[in-house]
């Protein structure tokens, strides 16, 4: 048999040549290929960001380089991406950012690996931050993140409703007493239940005094906070809240809004609630002040939306404060210039303002921007964030880790009818007491 | 065919049928992304939900390929699965030949070997990953990733490039000894040519098996060499999902590789037959 | 310079060994003996020794008991329908021969898919409140209403929804693989079955899957494997929940690991997840093989 290989020997040793050519190019150029790297040497730095923050720290970092030269480069992750990379990061020890920007919870969980900035916290610095932020601020003693923007839950209504004189004179004879933006659990529960109408006369409910959220927990911890209990889940000496009266009175209000919601509130999150909110569903939604930016100008409720201050409850007006704060890695060798970020992040607070998220930390640039058209979302969250029942959450490093395991799913069974309130909260309190032990 | 192919025309009607209906089901879920990505961002996540856009728009594509890091990743994606395919080939191509030609010991223990390597989780070596690479000071580059990627093909290219090289008849190799070639020009200049559709196989499963890779990319990349699957996975904020630009570079991530697999289903379609009588 | 054959068979398997033993092997060494420590979060941080704590934390963790079982549970429903449709699938193939081509070339498409790309499309269609499938099964009065059916977000369900998507991408390979089979199947044989009046279902469970075991074994084998390590698939649609109701032991590894920051624990439930399936699939191996080789024609 003639070896067939030989009329194509030169056509076959010219691809394989050919290939291996490319692939030798690319192997030289293929570590670090693509990414945008940063530069290597001092002037340069990189941030580990989330979507919003990307948003409010952009124009801070545009004028950082323009001032200082220091160029700096964003890495944006999802939520939980940030969080997971953080973990495996810290404990594999290769770290890949400069600073970061952290969600409250976590500054507990990762203080350990980041450095101290007391030298920044001054007392005029302090000052004119929230008192929950100081306190947030703080692990075991030591300031180890600087505020960026805070955020909290706020009371979102829709304005073309609640002016409507036929709505208006509608509630008065069935409530006895005059409809508007609810500021108690009981005015709460009233206007919910009565704007779960059937508007086209179809025998279906088609919109609804206002949504329960399944599947996050922040809003809960609001409502629990609106009880005026001091120990959020967990208190300072490391027992578990969960079971005692307040949060039972927090769950059962929580749930009782079930018949007044759409379904699925299971799985009702963030994004769900945002959603059904602008495509005009509610009439009230509870949800975080940087939503008022976001409500998209061809939406069914644009230019119909009101806010106010977080619903009080038996303790009073209160809501969860939900700030970033920039932290600076121990490990990272660029410490100079990862401070020298963050401290003109504190000093150019102000250029946040004007953002996708449109949040800012300090107090002073909260209050001067509160009566500008645009930003009316700013008063009710200055005042909401002042309030004396709220409080910010426990700085417990597995804080996480009790959200996903005990808090969420507490949640998610306690929309489903028929649940025994009670007998959740004890099973979550276990949990709680397993991971905190 | 062999006798199991229907004649009677009713018969075959309904199989029409079932099979028109099977192929629309099928094909539903990737043209139902394909108009999405094309519809404006508020009408992604409308309530009630439409299938056709009721405005045609490609903002969603230029807003996903605006996004910081888009692009880059793409070509990350490409020059990691390249590399990857190369170094499966290198190690798979001697080592399916020794196996097959050279029936030892060692190799029946190799195969074996190699076999169980596949049913690793990856997670389980994800991990330690990180600090090998870190050790070795290629964390984060495509060049790693490509190794990851690479012990992921490695067991199906042996395999495949076994049941190829066992098609081919010894004669061919014995010519060219008797030619002077030595066992490796043998190997080299004969048997290599032979089997390069083969070869092509393989290279296809092993390049598809880096492009669509995902949880070794998620552990080992970062800034400088992510691929595009971990990109399209991050649209989400915490608040919600970008569903439109999420579906457009979905898309736009898939249609290369469907259009390749059109082009080469022969070849395609050879692998799986190749798994199949090898068993 | 001639060396044996057997030394130059032994050359040429070398590189390849040594790759896997450094990126494979050395890995799963480190990961199995990580699992008898106690290892900080923190890179440097402190790592002492405990014997099999982590193994009995593990064992008496509800979420480990519970993750196992639920792969158990997603691995045999996502083999078990993949078999059956591309079963149904290949035959249909068969059955209109050579016209079915392009479809056949169709049906390739979702193996080039990214599981990654395939959960999310699942998700996007599933998903409560603007997922399509809901709407169009309740506009074919299927549903009474789109709310009725919560593929992703009911506990109950959502195990088996997100095997949907997994199902789908595979389905075409075992379709494809089988059909590949059934080509290779004599026609005499089928012939003389049909000449003794032998009926289609008796034709297909007593002539053509005996024919087939190899070819079945070895696309299920692989397909299990591969569908009890799921990672992408599950992550993208639901994360774990809802209610940790799709959390299996891909699922748990990874958040223990990275997401709780222990890696020791997580070494632990890995090292048994790995025994788990290593020995799952040699005795399916060994049992499907060795009488296979015998039966091959």
């Amino acid at each position: 048999m003639m070896l067939r290989a030989h009329p194509r020997k030169p056509r076959r040793a010219l691809v394989t040549a050919g290939i291996f050519a490319v692939v030798s190019t690319i192997a030289l150029s293929g570590c670090g290929a693509g990414g945008g790297a940063p530069a290597a040497g001092d002037d340069s730095i990189t941030v580990l960001v989330e979507a919003g923050g990307h948003g409010e720290l952009q124009p801070i970092a545009d004028k950082f380089e323009e001032d200082t030269g220091t160029s700096v480069t964003f890495v944006e992750l999802p939520y939980d991406g940030l969080f997971n990379r953080l973990n495996s990061e810290f404990s594999s020890g290769s770290l890949s950012f400069d600073v970061a920007a952290l969600d409250s919870i976590w500054l507990p969980t990762f203080a350990e690996a980041l450095t101290p900035l007391d030298d920044m916290f001054t007392d005029d610095v302090q000052s004119d931050l929230f008192p929950a932020l100081v306190t947030e601020a703080q692990v075991d003693g030591s300031f180890v993140g600087m505020p960026a923007w805070t955020n909290s839950e706020i009371l979102y209504y829709r304005t073309d409703l609640f002016e409507d004189p036929a709505q208006q004179s509608a509630f008065k004879s069935e409530y006895g007493y005059d409809l508007a933006p609810p500021t108690t659990w009981e005015q709460y529960s009233d206007v919910a239940a009565f704007f779960t109408q059937d508007t086209d006369g179809d025998g279906q409910i088609d919109t609804y005094g206002t949504d329960v959220k399944g599947a996050v927990e922040t809003e809960w911890l609001a409502t629990l906070s609106q009880t005026g209990e001091k120990d959020m889940v967990v208190g300072d000496d490391g027992s578990v809240s969960l079971g005692d009266a307040d949060s039972l009175a927090a769950l059962d209000f929580y749930t009782s809004l079930l018949p007044s919601a759409p379904s699925g509130a299971a799985q009702l999150d963030w994004a769900g609630s945002q959603n059904l909110f602008n495509q005009g569903q509610l009439a009230m939604m509870r949800f975080w002040a940087h939503a008022y930016k976001q409500i998209p100008a061809d939406s069914a409720v644009a230019g119909n939306v009101g806010v106010t201050t977080m619903v009080g409850g038996p303790g009073g007006v209160a809501g969860v404060p939900g700030a970033w704060y920039l932290s600076v890695p121990a490990g990272t060798p660029k410490q100079d210039a990862a401070l020298e970020f963050v401290q003109y992040a504190y000093d150019n607070n102000e250029l946040s303002v004007d953002t996708d998220l449109g949040l800012a930390s300090r107090i002073s640039v909260l209050e001067k921007y509160q009566d500008q058209p645009g930003y009316e979302n700013y008063g009710p969250l200055i005042d909401t964030l002042n309030s004396e029942a709220t409080i910010p959450r426990p700085a417990t490093p597995e804080w996480q880790e009790i959200v996903d395991s005990a808090l969420v799913p507490m949640l998610q069974k306690a929309v489903v009818p028929g649940a025994d309130n009670q007998q959740l909260l004890d099973d979550a309190k276990a949990q709680v007491e397993s991971i905190t032990d | 065919m062999n006798g199991l192919e229907t004649t009677r025309i009713s018969s075959r009607a309904i199989l029409w049928v079932a099979l028109v209906l099977l192929v629309v089901l099928y094909g539903f879920p990737f043209l139902y992304m394909l108009f999405t990505s094309f519809k404006t961002p508020l009408e992604t996540i409308a309530v009630p939900p439409t299938v056709l856009p009721s405005t045609w728009t490609i903002e969603n594509y230029a807003s996903a390929i605006g996004r910081d890091g888009v692009v880059p990743s793409f070509i990350n994606s490409v020059v990691t699965a390249v590399l990857s395919t190369a170094i499966s080939l290198v190690l798979a191509l001697p080592a399916a030949y020794a196996v097959t030609r050279y029936r030892t010991r060692y190799g029946r223990f190799f195969i074996v070997g190699a076999l169980v390597m596949r049913m690793v989780p990856p997670i389980v070596i994800g991990v330690p990953m990180i600090g090998i690479f870190r050790s070795l000071g290629i964390s984060d580059t495509s060049f790693a990733l490509a190794i990851a990627h690479a012990t992921i093909s490695l067991p199906l290219s042996i395999w495949l490039m076994s049941s190829f090289f066992e098609a081919v008849p010894e004669e061919l190799e014995e010519a060219a000894k008797i030619d002077g070639a030595s066992r490796l020009g043998a190997l080299w200049r004969v048997v290599l040519p032979v089997t390069a559709g083969g070869i092509a196989v393989t290279a296809i499963f092993a390049f598809l098996a880096s492009w669509n890779e995902f949880l070794f990319a998620l552990l080992l990349t970062a800034t400088r060499s992510q691929t595009t699957p971990i990109v399209i996975a991050n649209f989400q904020t915490q608040f919600g999902l970008d569903w439109g630009a999420m579906t457009a570079l979905a898309v736009m991530y898939s249609v290369p590789v469907i259009l390749l697999a059109l082009v080469l289903q022969r070849h395609i379609v050879a692998g799986l037959t190749a798994g199949a009588v090898k068993g | 310079m001639r060396i044996t054959d057997r030394r130059f068979a032994f050359f040429l398997m070398l590189p390849a060994t040594a790759f896997l033993a450094v990126f494979v092997a050395w890995p799963l060494v480190q990961f199995v003996s990580d699992s008898f420590f106690d290892i900080s979060k923190f890179a440097g941080g402190p790592r002492t020794f405990v014997g099999l704590a982590n193994y009995v934390e593990a064992f008496t963790s509800g979420d480990f008991t519970n993750a196992a079982w639920r792969t158990v549970v997603y691995t045999i429903v996502v083999v078990f329908l993949e078999f059956v449709l591309g079963l149904t699938v290949a035959l249909i193939f068969t059955a209109l021969g050579n016209a079915s081509r392009v479809f056949r070339t169709i049906f390739l498409y979702p193996l080039m898919i990214a599981p990654i790309v395939a959960g999310l499309l699942w998700r996007f269609l599933l998903i409560d409140n603007f997922g399509i499938v809901n709407q169009l099964l309740t506009e074919a009065h299927i549903l009474r209403e789109p709310g009725q059916i919560q593929w992703l977000s009911d506990p109950k369900i959502a195990l088996f929804s997100v095997a949907i998507p997994d199902i789908w991408l595979t389905t075409s390979f075992i379709s494809l693989v089988l059909f590949a089979g059934l080509q290779n199947i004599p026609g005499d044989v089928i012939e003389a079955a049909r000449l003794d009046g032998a009926s289609y279902p008796t034709i297909l469970f007593r002539i053509i899957m005996p024919l087939l075991r190899p070819v079945i074994a070895v696309a299920l084998i692989l397909r299990g494997i591969d569908a009890a390590r799921a990672f992408d698939v599950i992550l993208i649609q639901t994360n774990g929940g809802p209610q940790q109701s799709t959390e299996t032991m891909s699922l748990l590894v990874y958040r223990t690991l990275v997401r709780f920051g222990e890696p020791g624990l997580a070494s632990a439930m890995g090292t048994v997840y790995l025994i788990a399936m290593l020995a799952v699939s040699v005795t399916a191996i060994l049992l499907i093989w060795r009488p296979g080789n015998e039966n091959t024609r």
